[in-house]
């Protein structure tokens, strides 16, 4: 096992103590995100972006390529999503070994974005029982400051929307296909049909009698922080991750372990989510849009359209 | 063969509960005297567990113990033939492991861990039949075979599964009916309204969350009752056999 990071009783004291007094050591209200800096998404190719948010950063690269589809799923492509968390990000993480939390960590991500369909996998068919396009994501956790899983699923969804892949043409009666070099033909984005944002809650127990928190007979000292940065994820009692998109569905909730939860306060957390689901997924898309508008106009792509004035 | 419903328009399910009926549920505990030190059988419908529990005790390796708590470690083996389709399941499978994370997590809450420091107390919990409802049975069983074996508990931990069905939120789901809609798996700690455990996989809508989690928790209150019963049930038996002798 890794060496866990431990915290003074002292620094402890000190963050309970001012969460009682409603502030948060990093300055931000108990619901308030950070917001993503220095999104980075790459001209040269299509899916590879980097974000930070706080000192939080990953890398997510999207790949593609061609393969036999599974015997029972002629019709589908395939989709993976490959989660590296190593010891880069931070010395709790320990390299090659998949410790529990890591893999709570992908399966979440996994479970909110493939298992609830957000990407079109019939659309990726080329010819059924023959050809499917298999679309790979790989995330890489490049510094730990808290809320992987978050950052995590925004980044993938914002690699995937960026992503495009080769326009194909199907010849000889739908035998054979040709590939276009994404220089030829303009490639084609994949479809995707909702965006799933999660949201992390960490829960902190404030009172000293734990015994009374459990059975439900104080409710008021419980603290829940929305987005934890890394000292708020080590200090945390519990945390339940609600994953949501924009036309208020929850696509996957899960709570393991930790202290628990009233259902009063699971219902108002989930429906104060829907906020920040809106912004966030409505930042994607303009991110996106405004990539696209930049390459356009600095490619000149405007000489190409069927309409142009030559 | 006719289509399968899920909810006909009369309100009965596949196999003609309503919405709101819970399946047969029975229970037994100290099943396994000899071997363990506390043990269960839970069926719910069709779905089968037996739980073992060792310990509290000196846990084998020292990287285990820790010096304020007990460590509680879960071994969860689900038999190749507890499905129609017989498969093979290695515990490495990410399912298996985020179960077994997330029972450890749940018990480490409700066990008063701090009582028995530098221990390791050891769950072996054994699905021998699946049809739907595995994470809620598990935690039933490994509930009543921890009551067993005499470790202090907060509260019973009850667990039930709840799927929706259109607008209507259907208890208890059983096999055909998890595989076709999604389904909420909530543990509630003794007669509160505390969520120890929450698992969704699939999408429902915020909206209907509310009146899903209502019946759920009814649901786990009465589970808790019927635990209960058994766990006095065979407490009389034991205090008669005393009086005996």
């Amino acid at each position: 096992m890794s060496r866990k990071i431990e915290i003074t009783t002292n620094e402890k004291t000190y963050f309970i103590e001012a969460l009682k007094n409603g502030i948060r050591l990093n300055g931000r209200q108990f619901n308030e995100m950070r917001t993503p800096s220095n999104i980075f998404l790459s001209k040269d190719e299509y899916g590879y972006i980097e974000l930070e948010w706080g000192l939080t950063k990953i890398s997510c690269r999207v790949s593609s390529f061609i393969r036999k589809p599974f015997e029972d799923r002629p019709f589908e492509g395939i989709f993976n999503i490959n989660c590296e968390i190593n010891s880069m990000a931070s010395k709790q993480f320990e390299n090659g070994k998949n410790s529990d939390e890591e893999v709570l960590i992908s399966r979440i991500i996994e479970k909110s974005i493939r298992r609830s369909n957000s990407l079109d996998l019939e659309s990726l068919c080329i010819i059924s029982g023959e050809k499917v396009w298999s679309i790979t994501v790989d995330l890489n956790f490049l510094n730990f400051d808290g809320n992987f899983i978050d950052i995590g699923c925004f980044g993938v969804m914002l690699a995937l929307s960026h992503f495009k892949k080769p326009d194909i043409t199907i010849i000889n009666g739908g035998k054979d296909i040709i590939i276009h070099d994404i220089n030829e033909r303009e490639p084609q984005p994949l479809s995707i049909l909702h965006i799933p944002i999660c949201l992390t809650y960490s829960f902190y127990n404030t009172s000293q009698n734990v015994e009374e928190n459990i059975k439900g007979e104080s409710d008021e000292d419980a603290i829940y922080l929305l987005d934890c940065d890394y000292k708020e994820d080590l200090l945390k009692d519990g945390s339940i991750i609600i994953t949501l998109n924009k036309n208020r569905e929850i696509i996957q909730l899960s709570k393991n372990g930790g202290i628990p939860i009233d259902v009063n306060i699971l219902l108002d957390l989930s429906l104060n989510s829907i906020k920040f689901v809106n912004e966030l997924t409505d930042l994607i898309k303009t991110l996106i849009k405004d990539h696209e508008q930049q390459r356009f106009t600095e490619l000149n792509l405007k000489l190409l359209q069927v309409g142009a004035d030559r | 063969m006719s289509r399968m419903e899920i909810y006909s328009p009369e309100g009965l399910r596949l196999d003609g509960r309503r919405w709101n009926e819970l399946r047969r549920f029975e229970s037994k505990i100290n099943t396994h005297p000899n071997s363990s030190d506390g043990s269960s059988y839970v069926e719910q419908g069709n779905t089968k567990v037996i739980c073992m529990v060792q310990g509290p005790m000196e846990p084998s390796s020292r990287s285990q113990a820790d010096s304020t708590k007990a460590t509680i470690e879960v071994n969860l083996s689900v038999a190749s033939f507890s499905t129609f389709e017989r498969k093979k399941r290695s515990k490495s499978e990410k399912r298996m492991v985020e179960l077994k994370a997330t029972l450890e997590r749940t018990f480490e809450q409700s066990v008063m861990c701090h009582l028995y420091p530098r221990t390791l107390i050891q769950v072996d919990v054994t699905v021998l039949a699946q049809d739907g409802g595995l994470l809620a049975s598990v935690t039933n069983a490994i509930t009543l075979a921890l009551i067993d074996a005499g470790i202090a508990m907060y509260d019973y931990v009850s667990c039930i599964s709840v799927g929706l069905y259109d607008q209507t939120p259907l208890l208890d789901l059983n096999g055909l009916e998890e595989k076709d809609i999604s389904t909420l798996t909530i543990g509630v700690i003794g007669k509160t309204e505390k969520l120890a455990l929450l698992m969704l996989e699939d999408k429902i809508p915020l909206d209907n969350l509310e009146s899903i989690l209502g019946i759920a928790i009814a649901a786990t209150h009465r589970l808790r009752d019927l635990m209960d019963d058994e766990v006095r049930k065979h407490g009389n038996v034991r205090a008669s056999k005393l009086a005996k002798n």
